[in-house]
């Protein structure tokens, strides 16, 4: 009996301390510095950091406005030549899953989604990489990538993927790398909205740019516990502080008004009659797209 | 032995199929929310029966953006006592919309929030009179 309760012991120890291994990858794999010292972690509470983690504009947003806007759909704006076999640290992976996650968004809500392949396989290879491929289904995605009339299911299970990943990240004392993974996204989604504004002017386009203003304190003290953690989270703070430096003099104004609330089919349809002005001028907005230009192409070269 | 076998093999499965998994009461209330709808994000809420009814128990921020229509649609699991709803605040603590309406005691499966002030928002969900249950809110863009 005894010796059946060890080896039931051994094989459960063995399959838990296999679990964050690469699931196609049976080599020893030297473990890369990437947990947080409790004490920064600490800084600011888990549930905190996972409300600002959930706070940042989903890419699908972005994307969204500018369907509406009947902006056409351009290869040119996407992080091509990210080479996911290139990208040798934790930071440069995660950061540029984020960036690519925000591509794999833009392509989707176009249903451009025969050009996703190659991002899926990069976004494959750096999830496996980083140790998070176990909760991003790429066949399931591949399958309905396929099949145009499957776009529900295919926003559903992407960007329930990134949140699981982030979600597993922050609850495994990884938190630098769901904050990159986040920072990536926001990154590329503001890259995407400053280039087309600057070839297609549009007043939401450019309030909706102003309006980041909004959460990139939020961003920022995402990042913060690790700024001094190496040269590439220093430089990454300071192009964030830089960013926020650009956007110190725009102003967002508010009108009063109450709601207006009527019933239809059975749910409730609310028209929110307050508004947000955003006092934004051509250089301010220049500023942006310069800067917000210079920083994503940096980041997207390879190592 | 045989015995020890079944119980491998389901720890195996249980661990090979860890982290793939979304619940089906999620995934549903998200692709079904309307033809017209996007998913955005969800907000899996389970809560026990509250001491004081009259606060909702679970909140989280979300920035809102103007000129987006979105839709908060509230899915409650079979074992549910309670049904879930939800209050939306804005900074400055004022309610802006609310799926459950205290005089006449009815509740919205989904409202559709036409967005005209940019902003972080509190949403702030619970089970009708404070009762337990488990769910999901689910928020989507609609065109």
């Amino acid at each position: 009996m005894k010796i059946k309760v060890v080896f039931i012991l051994f094989v459960v120890v063995a399959i838990f301390s296999c679990r964050n291994s690469s699931s196609k990858n049976n080599e020893f794999v030297f473990p890369e510095l990437d947990s947080i010292p409790l004490s920064e972690a600490e800084k600011l509470s888990p549930e905190a950091i996972a409300d600002i983690s959930k706070n940042i504009s989903s890419p699908v947003e972005i994307a969204n406005l500018l369907q509406m806007l009947e902006v056409p759909f351009s290869q040119n704006y996407l992080a091509t030549s990210i080479d996911a076999n290139k990208q040798s640290t934790s930071f440069d992976k995660a950061l540029k899953l984020g960036i690519l996650g925000a591509d794999l968004g833009y392509l989707n809500m176009y249903e451009r989604t025969g050009n996703s392949l190659d991002v899926l396989s990069s976004i494959r290879k750096l999830a496996d990489d980083i140790k998070v491929g176990q909760f991003f289904d790429f066949e399931a995605i591949k399958r309905l990538s396929q099949n145009k009339s499957n776009l529900d299911s295919l926003l559903f299970i992407s960007i329930d993927s990134y949140s699981q990943i982030d979600t597993y990240l922050r609850e495994n004392d990884r938190g630098q790398l769901s904050a990159l993974m986040i920072i990536g996204v926001w990154i590329e989604g503001q890259y995407l909205a400053t280039q087309v504004v600057s070839q297609y002017p549009d007043t939401m386009l450019r309030d909706r740019i102003g309006e980041q203003k909004i959460i990139l304190n939020d961003l920022l003290l995402l990042i913060s516990p690790y700024c001094n953690r190496d040269q590439e989270f220093t430089a990454l703070c300071k192009d964030l502080q830089n960013i926020k430096d650009v956007y110190r003099d725009i102003r967002i104004t508010y009108t009063q008004g109450d709601p207006i609330s009527v019933e239809k089919d059975g749910g409730l349809i609310v028209e929110q009659t307050e508004t947000s002005v955003v006092e934004m001028s051509k250089e301010q907005l220049d500023g942006i797209i310069a800067i917000m230009k210079d920083i994503r192409n940096r980041l997207i070269l390879n190592n | 032995m045989k015995k020890y076998i079944t119980i491998l093999t389901l720890l195996l499965i249980g661990v090979v199929s860890y982290g793939q998994t979304t619940d089906p009461l999620v995934s549903n209330c998200a692709i079904n929310a309307g033809a017209n709808a996007k998913y955005l994000k969800d907000f899996r809420v389970q809560l026990g029966k509250a001491a004081n009814p009259n606060e909702l128990r679970y909140k989280a921020n979300m920035s809102l953006w103007k000129n987006t229509k979105y839709r908060f649609t509230m899915c409650n699991a079979d074992d549910s006592k309670g049904q879930l709803i939800l209050s939306i605040k804005d900074e400055t603590n004022k309610i802006v919309i609310s799926s459950f309406d205290k005089n006449s005691g009815k509740t919205y499966p989904f409202i559709d929030f036409t967005c005209n002030k940019s902003g972080m928002y509190q949403l702030n969900y619970d089970f009708t009179n404070g009762q337990q249950g488990s769910g999901v809110g689910v928020v989507s863009m609609v065109k």
